[in-house]
């Protein structure tokens, strides 16, 4: 019965196959057998000639390298890089920029500008010396435009910055000269020689500027996904419920849903759309439709990365006058430079070209930020600098200490007091190189060429450190290369009282600064710290050098936009520390100084870069009830 | 009656509750996670092993130890046929009404197979056995087949046995026929000899007819194009001709004020939810003027191949209403082998030319003497022109192309990758026909820097011919080119009459830096290549300080230059596809930009995209406490265990919702007011089915970034201990931020990897048992999972939490934070059973599932770090009450 069932639907199958076969074979054989006509919608690619081995090459022989000669210089009504800049000019200290001086009164964005330039690394006072000359081209409002300046020289190596689009009736012939101006046209604008600005309100503030308003990630569920940019600074919004319209056939409907919201705030909205020009309002509106078709389209992971990139690209060039201005001389350094240029990794990744300066290096691996881009890993090797300070009592105990480290490459003594080196130094396994400071506190952060490692252990000839404590520190930086990694901490906060930003070295349940006279952190910050921060700031910490610690801290936050690492560190000492008392050291008379070089430096930075961490990095096992034995770092434990 | 297994399935290998871990005394597996409990509690719809004695009816007591085992499995087999047919309509009352076939059988056969070959006379093979004689099989097989098919299927004449066989498939079929009439009781019945044989054989034929069929249906055009070879296809020669009538009309000359939102109709090429442009070309003709003179070359051979790459590649369409780029058969390469007026007026007669709108040009070799134009002379209107010598006047940013001028040695030569690093000659030029003042610019560099510089020009001495081309001389040096170039740093492009030079590809393929000395050049697709990375472009006046210039750039950029010019000739040079291509998806970018690809794709060679990554939460940010994260539970039904979670969790202050995930279908969940009242929104989320992925959907419930995912067993977490977690994810968005940690380790002796949860110094992952992380992991997890670990792991109903670990650390480069000390897992209801031997399995099959992930991976992405995160004053000297976690690490 069984075997006579299954038998029955065998030859169902069986025959199913027979019928299939038949249909399908059938079609292919009347295919076959009928005499083939060349069919109208069959697919048709191009014909594989029979002849196509036969066919001329494009070129005969030997025409390419036989090329008449006849070389002749460029002709055409406008300028390019190598045509009409003058690079030899530049050949000494790289882009050295002299400003025209204002004649007249000047609105207040055009004295940003001037400050903005004044204040940077490439400013110079005499035009002779200067690379490149910078013209302001006149505020619409005074209606006073400038006369053609001095060593004018056709134009030749002068930047005309352009503030507003309606600029005066022309003077003079721009010439040769280099327009930087917000929203140029495309047949005016020469690409790799004029630069194009953003439009700069009044308000923009000098230097700092407001973070970007990005506080997550990923955008929100459920918020709007396209926000239409209206006239008189309105925003209409276009949902995932209106009707997308497909591409090709253009809409017809009306406007349909959407609110409008009016006055200065911005959408909260994944996309805006922002149009150049200003057709009438419904039909922009369907064109947003259209735009929304394709923005639905998007993977999550674009979106994500697009908004991560336009939050990176504000905060880097975008979000004060100051960075406006220094990103234009920058792209402009980066053109005399040549092969020597930003790569377009440093300019298109946190924390952005201003902040990698490419005198350093041009190559990414050589930063502490690409490591990931450019899976390379941070150098298993460290050197110690030991800053010694007004006592002068060689550091013999840590430099026992640190030259235990397996990880130690060198040891370089910072020699900064009045007394005389002392001409013995402990017999240790490390290469030891002892530098005469200037006993200038600055000195601390200089880059000398000596330092062979990217990593650095800043101490203090007066810290005391254990060998396993630097080992453990040393293993962490390199999780954390871009970080400051430190033993002690300090904070800052905002005081209500007072008005102003307040300090304190206290034990608290959070940090935003470790002191610099036992932290590790990589070499680039030498080089930032030197070649970057304004020199007013520099003179600030060496008159009070309490500050240099806080400085440092700012440096370093406002690059990485993280908390430094606290690791553990001994109790017994911290509770003794002498350590700190050189530094801003907690319940020492310093402190009072601390909380105004906060201040100050805040305002030099026009905004507070610090932030506050919860957390201290522990070896896995730390003071678990396990046997001390399996523990690495058993050494961090001792009460 | 006999029951069936899945009625009778119980206790011996699940667990009871929450509690299979133990074994407190034990170092490993005794905190928090649990993992095994879970694991196997849902585990539940289990086959029972063969060796059960419990399932064998007590009927069979007759039959011995083997018979027995057959006859359960064919009473298995028949009772789910029976039970089947008593309600077959309904799989959800009746779940074990499952058909059974023939597994006995199976495996019968297969024991006897395993013993007939494990017999004495089988480890000898007769030689003759073991080669063909022939590659279309034995004869005598032939033979026999052709006897068999003469007479089953009544062949009107006898076969012959050399043609029978031609076919693989034939053998193939009656070999697998075959087999299955040893192996394949499924399929062929019992039955007699002489009926098997029919069977069989009708068999193998509609076998047969449907592969053959099959190749009909899937290559059609291996067929038709053979068949229509000789319809169809010419000779270059025989295409049609056109006269064009000398007053036809002319395009416009070349608007230089035309981009793409001006001049190319975008519409055309609709939204596509492929993002791929369609492109369209003319067929073929032959254009001759008035007086029957052509007007130029038919098709030369590169456009024919370059027309043959866009025919074959995905862009293409035959269909001319569909497309959104035409592009003309007429070959405009090169512009001296044309009339210019007559090309002219053959494009403006194509039937779609429409003042040349989304048209496309290809040219490399533009303008003619005395000039030479850098841009095609053709008037051609709106159209796009890929051009291979454009100058920064002629050049449409953003809507013309600048192709590379492809040099013919690219095919002829194999000059084979040399590694970066110094070589014989710093600099060297090998162009002839040179402008004599550059000459005596570059002599003056060999006079001043003696060996380093090399300047070469053609051969005077050797005879003329097609050699004369591959050969450079020096004095009376001879060298061969373009071998001399790989003995070279840097080697010269110097423009001639015109802007685009063919030796910039010789120059790339080997090796060799380019310096570009051809002001206001547009180097090839300078739109997405970095040229910077590749090449050294130095103005024409700065000639003479070209050798300083190139010595200031440090040995490891020339390296790295090196490396990227040889890319860029692999990728964009090499031929005449590569170019093709390239221009296409340039034009394709500007028209899905939002599908564009990257920079670092275009850029980036090989071994740089597999070595780095690019962490998909790349912007440094701490978000707000204020957001609070979303905590998901997944539960089967350990009701009483999951709400003491619930209760827990819902303690911790940034706790903003919660969600239980119901991975139970055969049950409902509790009713609403079982559930405990929170002070958050709780949600409970049914699935379809019970799998692990569930756990990491991207539900629409989460409405926060972060997510702490928990298991329903998971109670001895202290509300500080939860909120610590937070507050550390938050600094570190982009890592899976856990409670209990792991580590993977490399077993020498085995040579693989290890799965430990011993007490180590490290850790490389952490369990998902207790984890915060950011929730489009979620999303990358379930729709962008690599290879099938997903349904591995949904199979497996394990390893789902190593696979994230995996998943994040890959795509972040980065390694995961453990937060806290660890801690004693103290579970009151645990009962000791087999303790060791459960864990033990379990190891092992974790070690498993990380070597499966790391090879389907292709790489181990897991990072090892020595460190933990415990909040900043934890076990310090400092009054408690003071802390902000004051309990951290208690029991």
């Amino acid at each position: 019965m069984q075997s006579w069932r299954r038998r029955k639907s065998l030859w169902l199958i069986l025959s199913a196959s027979w019928l299939l076969l038949v249909l399908l074979g059938g079609f292919s054989l009347l295919r076959l057998a009928l005499p083939s006509r060349p069919r109208p919608g069959a697919p048709q690619g191009w014909p594989r000639w029979l002849d196509a081995e036969l066919l001329q090459s494009f070129s005969q022989a030997g025409e390419l390298p036989e090329d008449a000669a006849s070389p002749q210089a460029p002709h055409g009504g406008s300028c390019n890089w190598g045509a009409c800049f003058d690079t030899s000019k530049c050949r000494g200290d790289g882009l050295k920029v002299f400003v025209y001086p204002a004649s007249g009164p000047i609105s207040e964005t055009h004295h940003r500008i001037l400050a903005s330039i004044e204040g940077s690394r490439f400013h110079t006072f005499s035009p002779a010396g200067a690379c490149l000359l910078l013209l302001l081209s006149l505020d619409a409002q005074t209606g006073e435009c400038s006369s053609m300046p001095l060593q004018w020289n056709r134009g030749r190596n002068h930047l005309v910055l352009r503030l507003h689009p309606a600029p005066c009736p022309k003077t003079f012939q721009l010439g040769q000269a280099m327009v930087a101006e917000a929203s140029p046209t495309v047949d005016s604008f020469r690409p790799g020689f004029d630069v194009a600005l953003p439009f700069l309100p009044e308000a923009h503030p000098l230097r700092g500027g407001a973070p970007g308003q990005l506080q997550q990630h990923s955008p929100q569920p459920g918020i709007t996904l396209l926000a239409l940019e209206e006239e008189r600074g309105g925003w209409r919004t276009a949902d995932t419920g209106s009707s997308a319209c497909p591409w090709d056939a253009r809409c017809e409907q009306d406007p349909g849903p959407g609110q409008t919201q009016r006055g200065e705030t911005l959408p909260n909205a994944t996309f805006c759309l922002i149009s150049g020009h200003r057709p009438e309002a419904a039909s922009r509106f369907l064109q947003a439709l259209q735009v929304l078709a394709a923005l639905q389209e998007m993977s999550p992971a674009r979106v994500l990365a697009l908004r991560q990139q336009t939050q990176f690209l504000w905060d880097a060039y975008f979000s004060s006058v100051e960075k406006v201005i220094h990103t234009t001389l920058e792209v402009i350094q980066d053109r005399i430079f040549g092969t020597s240029a930003h790569p377009s990794l440093l300019w298109n990744s946190p924390p952005g070209a201003l902040l990698a300066l490419s005198t350093f290096s041009t190559s990414p691996q050589d930063f502490p930020f690409y490591h990931l881009q450019q899976g390379s890993r941070p150098e298993g090797r460290f050197s110690a600098l030991i800053w010694v300070g007004p006592p002068g009592q060689p550091p013999l105990k840590l430099i026992q200490a640190v030259a235990g480290s397996q990880h130690c490459a060198q040891i370089l003594v910072l020699w900064s007091n009045e007394r005389p080196l002392p001409s013995s130094w402990p017999e240790t396994a490390m290469p030891l190189t002892v530098i005469d400071g200037h006993r200038k506190v600055s000195d601390r952060f200089f880059p000398y060429s000596t330092i062979r490692t990217d990593a650095i252990l800043s101490l203090d000839a007066r810290s005391s450190l254990s060998t396993s404590e630097v080992d453990f520190a040393f293993v962490v930086w390199q999780s954390f290369p871009e970080r400051m990694v430190g033993f002690l901490t300090s904070s800052h906060f905002w005081d209500e009282a007072h008005g102003g930003w307040g300090y304190t070295a206290e034990r608290t349940n959070e940090f935003s600064m470790v002191l610099t006279t036992a932290a590790f952190y990589h070499r680039y910050y030498h080089t930032l710290f030197t070649h970057s921060l304004p020199k007013a700031l520099r003179t600030l910490a060496d008159e009070a050098p309490t500050c240099v610690d806080v400085l440092m801290n700012f440096l370093v936050a406002a690059v990485t936009k993280l908390p430094p690492i606290k690791v553990p560190y001994g109790k017994q000492r911290q509770e003794a520390a002498p350590l700190a008392s050189g530094g801003p050291g907690p319940r020492s008379k310093p402190q009072a100084a601390a909380p105004d070089c906060v201040n100050q430096i805040a305002a030099a930075f026009g905004h507070m870069p610090l932030l506050s961490s919860r957390l201290r990095l522990d070896p896995v096992l730390f003071k678990d009830p396990v046997s001390v034995q399996r523990k690495k770092y058993r050494s961090l434990e001792k009460p | 009656m006999f029951t069936l297994p899945q009625k009778d399935f119980s206790a011996p290998t699940t667990c009871l509750g929450p509690a299979c871990m133990q074994d407190l005394g034990s170092s490993h597996g005794d905190d928090l996670e649990g993992e095994c409990s879970r694991k196997l509690d849902q585990k539940l719809p289990e086959l029972p092993g063969v060796g059960d004695s419990a399932m064998f009816s007590p009927d069979t007591s007759y039959l011995s130890s083997r018979g027995r085992m057959i006859k359960w499995f064919w009473d298995s087999a028949e009772e789910g046929y029976r039970t089947y047919h008593m309600d077959e309509y309904d799989e959800n009352k009746n779940p074990s009404g499952i058909i059974n076939l023939g597994v006995s059988e199976n495996k019968l056969c297969f024991d006897l197979l395993s013993w007939r070959l494990s017999q004495s006379d089988m480890q000898r093979v007769e030689p003759s056995l073991l080669q063909y004689a022939d590659w279309r099989g034995h004869l005598f097989l032939r033979e026999e087949v052709a006897k068999f098919l003469s007479f089953y299927c009544k062949s009107p004449a006898p076969l012959r046995p050399e043609n029978e066989c031609e076919k693989e498939a034939v053998c193939v079929i009656m070999c697998a026929s075959v087999k299955y009439n040893i192996r394949g009781p499924a399929l062929i019945p019992r039955m007699k000899t002489k009926h098997r044989i029919y069977y069989i054989t009708l068999f193998s034929i509609v076998l047969l007819g449907l592969i053959a069929t099959g190749m009909f249906q899937f290559w059609p055009h291996s067929i038709e194009s053979s068949n229509d070879w000789n319809v169809e296809k010419r000779s270059v020669r025989d295409v049609p001709v056109v006269r064009l009538p000398a007053d036809s009309p002319i395009p416009e000359r070349g608007d230089l004020s035309c981009r793409m939102h001006t001049c190319f109709d975008v519409y055309r090429c609709g939204f596509n939810p492929k993002n791929k442009i369609k492109v369209y070309i003319y067929a073929l003709k032959k254009y001759v003027d008035d007086f029957g003179v052509p007007v130029s070359n038919t098709i030369s051979r590169e456009y024919n191949e370059l027309l043959t790459a866009i025919s074959d590649s995905d862009y293409y369409t035959d269909d001319i209403n569909r497309a959104c780029l035409f592009v003309p058969s007429i070959d405009v390469l090169n512009q001296n082998t044309l009339r210019i007026k007559e090309t002219a007026q053959a494009l403006a007669q194509l039937s779609r030319w429409d003042r040349g709108t989304n048209h496309l040009l290809f040219n490399m070799l533009p303008g003619g003497p005395p000039d030479y134009n850098t841009a095609l002379d053709v008037p051609r209107d709106r159209a796009l022109l890929a051009g291979g010598g454009f100058s920064t006047w002629t050049y449409r940013q953003g809507y013309d192309v600048s192709i590379p001028v492809y040099s013919p040695l690219s095919a002829e030569v194999d000059l084979p990758e040399k590694g970066p690093g110094p070589r014989r000659y710093f600099l060297i030029s090998s162009q002839v026909g040179l402008h004599p003042e550059y000459r005596e610019d570059l002599e003056a560099l060999q006079v001043k820097h003696g060996e380093s510089v090399l300047v070469l020009d053609k051969c005077t001495n050797l005879s003329e011919g097609g050699l004369s081309i591959r050969k450079r001389c020096h004095k009376h040096q001879v060298f061969d080119y373009p071998q001399v170039l790989q003995e070279a740093t840097f080697c010269v492009v110097l423009r001639g009459a015109r802007l685009g030079q063919a030796i910039l590809s010789d120059v790339l393929q080997a090796g060799c830096v380019p310096v570009v000395i051809a002001d206001s050049y547009i180097l090839p697709f300078s739109e997405v290549l970095d040229w910077k990375r590749a090449s050294v472009v130095v103005p024409e006046e700065k000639m003479s300080d070209v050798y300083s210039i190139l010595q200031s750039i440090p040995q490891r950029q020339i390296e790295e230059m090196q490396r990227q010019a040889r890319w860029f000739w692999e990728a964009y040079f090499q031929s005449i596809k590569a170019i093709a291509l390239a221009t296409l998806q340039i034009i394709n970018d500007r028209i899905y930009p939002y599908a564009a690809i990257s920079y670092e794709e275009w850029n980036d060679p090989p071994a740089v995209k597999w070595g780095s990554v690019s962490n998909p939460l790349f912007l440094p940010l701490i978000p707000p406490q204020s957001q609070g994260f979303t905590a998901i539970v997944l539960t089967y039904d350990r009701v009483e265990s999951l709400f003491r979670v619930i209760t827990e969790v819902s303690k911790v202050p940034s706790l903003s919702k919660l969600l239980v995930v119901w991975n139970n279908q055969n049950k409902n969940p509790p009713e609403d007011s079982l559930w405990p009242k929170i002070r958050v929104p709780l949600k409970v989320v049914r699935t379809a089915e019970n799998k692990l992925s569930n756990r990491f959907f991207p539900y629409d419930e989460i409405e926060t970034e972060a997510v702490l995912a928990i298991d329903d067993d998971i109670i001895m977490l202290t509300s500080d201990e939860l909120q610590f977690g937070y507050e550390v994810w938050r600094e570190f968005p982009d890592r899976l931020v856990g409670y209990p940690g792991r580590l993977h380790l490399w077993d020498h002796e085995m040579n693989k990897w290890k799965y430990e949860s011993e007490w180590t110094n490290e850790v490389s992952m952490v369990l998902t048992g207790a984890a915060f992380y950011h929730k489009y992991f979620n999303y990358l997890y379930t729709y962008k999972m690599p290879g099938d670990i997903k349904n591995w792991v949904d199979a497996h109903m394990n390893c789902e939490d190593i696979a994230m670990n995996f998943l994040v650390a890959n795509v972040t480069g980065k390694a995961v934070i453990k937060v806290t000390p660890r801690k004693k897992f103290k579970c009151p209801e645990c009962t000791a059973i087999d303790g060791l031997s459960l864990d033990q399995t379990h190891m092992v099959e974790r070690s498993e599932c990380i070597n499966k992930f790391a090879s389907v991976f292709g790489t181990m992405p897991l990072k090892v770090v020595e460190h933990r995160a415990d909040p900043v004053l934890y076990k310090d000297d400092f009054p408690e009450k003071l802390k902000s976690f004051p309990n951290i690490g208690s029991l």
